[in-house]
């Protein structure tokens, strides 16, 4: 009894923050939209084909940019995972560094190399390989170019831990027992690091569907996403309604999102004894 | 037979990937000293006049800063007390519903920042009255509290208690048990906790901009307004000297909780 006590009053200044400025906001909040206008803006977002297009926008930029972080991450994971020199501490410092580094200026670097008057165009007219610059700023291939960068790192992180723990004998056992590199990799360690693969595509797919500053910097007035859509609402159309809508649906996205992996995985999960941090 | 290991084609991405990565950084550090308002490369010659812009008070990149270092640590801080003792609450003990308490503790991190900061906005003009900072604090020290809880708990999950009733059985008071064997062995996992909550908190955009006021205006909010009517290399001269600042950090982190503390 004793013991619950303290688990309670320990538990109670951080519960109880958490309700009065986070749980009690929200909540009203999403009743006041209700109460206002009832399904209104919820219905218009549904209803309105310039909506719905930038609802698919945010999912196709969070969709290429997970997919290319894992292409590129899982190679790279797995060398530092296994490498035995000094470069491992060197390459666990360039990926976290840029991690590190604020989102606005890493934007910054993009726009000076893909810019315009950027040095990449500088470099292809300079060549003359090109007779009118690129414009990649302002697209969507820049805002992609751009989340890649923002969170590789996750990815790369989420796959590194997972890896190391695979023990290096496992594949030692499959080599010896006839199996070629692309077997080994297909049969033994895909396999045994799927953990590490969902965790890491969740979560980087949730951080792009909500990123704000890269589509913001790099896609332009023009370029929208759910986040950016929201405080256009607010700030340019003064449409406090339509930005609550994006508000909840954007999160109730991502929970979907969440809740559906976490069904669909649970089993597998805990056969291949992953979500230790679950 | 080390090399066997990884293969061309692993080493092959991981050095494109560390090139990809360190490119925009290495080219804001060379923009920072070129002297023509248009970075060209190679650089024609070479200008600190962009540092002095940086440091000019017109600028307010200073005051910026200030206001970020301000509610950076003074929400890294509260929630390190308040985060601890939650996480404390939920590995120390055996209780129903344990796990529904600690994803309670780590829910803002599933909730998009632009989402709460207009849940905010919206609280607060019926409100009225409240000044900036508080304004951003209340966002930033709600929106930071789970990578407190969530670091501390991974280091406390594998928390040998016996120790505790070991220490206070050999006659230790309840406060030195908790200052000099739990906190002590806890601390990798609150300083990697607090360092990744500051520099949310530090970077952060979206709810700054929503609630900022004119008055009060964080470091990042200033660079993008800037961004937005100039675009020279002041942007790059303030950003070389953020990165410096994170290089210290890393280095500093290295030295003293290791790096593997951020692998998952």
């Amino acid at each position: 009894m004793k013991a619950k006590k303290q688990a309670f009053l320990l538990a109670l200044p951080a519960g109880l923050g958490l309700l009065v400025f986070f749980i009690v906001p929200m909540t009203y909040i999403l009743i006041r939209t209700l109460a206002e206008d009832g399904f209104a803006d919820f219905s218009g977002f549904f209803t309105d084909p310039f909506y719905l297009n930038i609802l698919w926008t945010t999912v196709r930029v969070s969709l290429v940019s997970t997919a290319v972080s894992l292409l590129l991450g899982y190679p790279t994971a797995y060398f530092i995972a296994r490498t035995h020199s000094r470069l491992k501490s060197v390459m666990m410092i360039v990926i976290l560094f840029p991690f590190l580094v604020s989102a606005v200026v890493r934007s910054y670097g993009w726009i000076v190399i893909l810019g315009t008057n950027g040095l990449l165009n500088q470099f292809l007219l300079g060549l003359g390989i090109l007779s009118e610059p690129l414009k990649i700023v302002n697209t969507e291939t820049a805002v992609v170019i751009g989340m890649i960068h923002l969170l590789i790192p996750y990815m790369i992180l989420s796959l590194v831990g997972v890896l190391q723990s695979i023990d290096p004998n496992v594949e030692y056992a499959a080599y010896s027992l006839g199996a070629g590199p692309v077997r080994t990799f297909c049969k033994v360690i895909f396999p045994l690091s799927t953990p590490g693969i969902i965790s890491g595509c969740v979560l980087v797919f949730t951080m792009s569907m909500t990123s704000y500053v890269t589509p913001k910097l790099l896609g332009g007035s023009k370029f929208r996403m759910m986040a950016t859509m929201v405080v256009q609402e607010i700030n340019v159309n003064f449409d406090w309604g339509a930005a609550s809508a994006i508000s909840y649906i954007l999160l109730a996205t991502i929970l979907a999102v969440q809740v559906a992996v976490v069904l669909t995985t649970s089993g597998y999960m805990k056969r291949m004894g992953g979500g230790k941090n679950a | 037979m080390r090399e066997r290991r990884v293969n061309w084609v692993c080493t092959l991405t991981a050095v494109l990937v560390m090139l990809f990565l360190l490119a925009p950084l290495l080219v804001i550090i060379l923009a920072s000293f070129t002297p023509t308002p248009l970075v060209t490369f190679p650089p024609q010659g070479f200008s600190l006049k962009w540092y002095a812009n940086v440091f000019s008070a017109s600028n307010n990149f200073i005051s910026g800063l200030g206001n970020s270092l301000k509610i950076g640590i003074l929400a890294t801080a509260l929630d390190v007390i308040l985060g601890v003792l939650a996480a404390l609450s939920v590995c120390r003990y055996n209780f129903w519903g344990k796990n529904i308490l600690l994803n309670y503790f780590t829910s803002p991190m599933y909730v998009p920042s632009v989402a709460f900061a207009f849940v905010l906005l919206q609280v607060y003009s019926q409100i009225g009255g409240i000044p900036g900072p508080v304004r951003i604090f209340i966002g930033h020290f709600i929106i930071i509290l789970p990578y407190i809880v969530r670091n501390t708990v991974s280091v406390l999950h594998v928390f040998n208690w016996t120790l505790e009733d070991a220490a206070s059985s050999l006659g230790a008071n309840p406060a030195k048990v908790f200052f000099q064997i739990t906190i002590p062995i806890a601390k990798p996992g609150i300083l990697a906790g607090a360092l990744l909550a500051f520099l949310y908190s530090f970077d952060e955009v979206a709810l700054s901009s929503l609630l900022s006021t004119p008055k009060f205006i964080t470091l990042p909010i200033r660079i993008m307004n800037y961004m937005e009517l100039t675009f020279d290399p002041t942007l790059a001269a303030i950003s070389t000297l953020l990165i410096l600042g994170s290089l210290v950090l890393i280095v500093l982190m290295e030295k003293f909780i290791g790096l593997d503390m951020f692998v998952k």
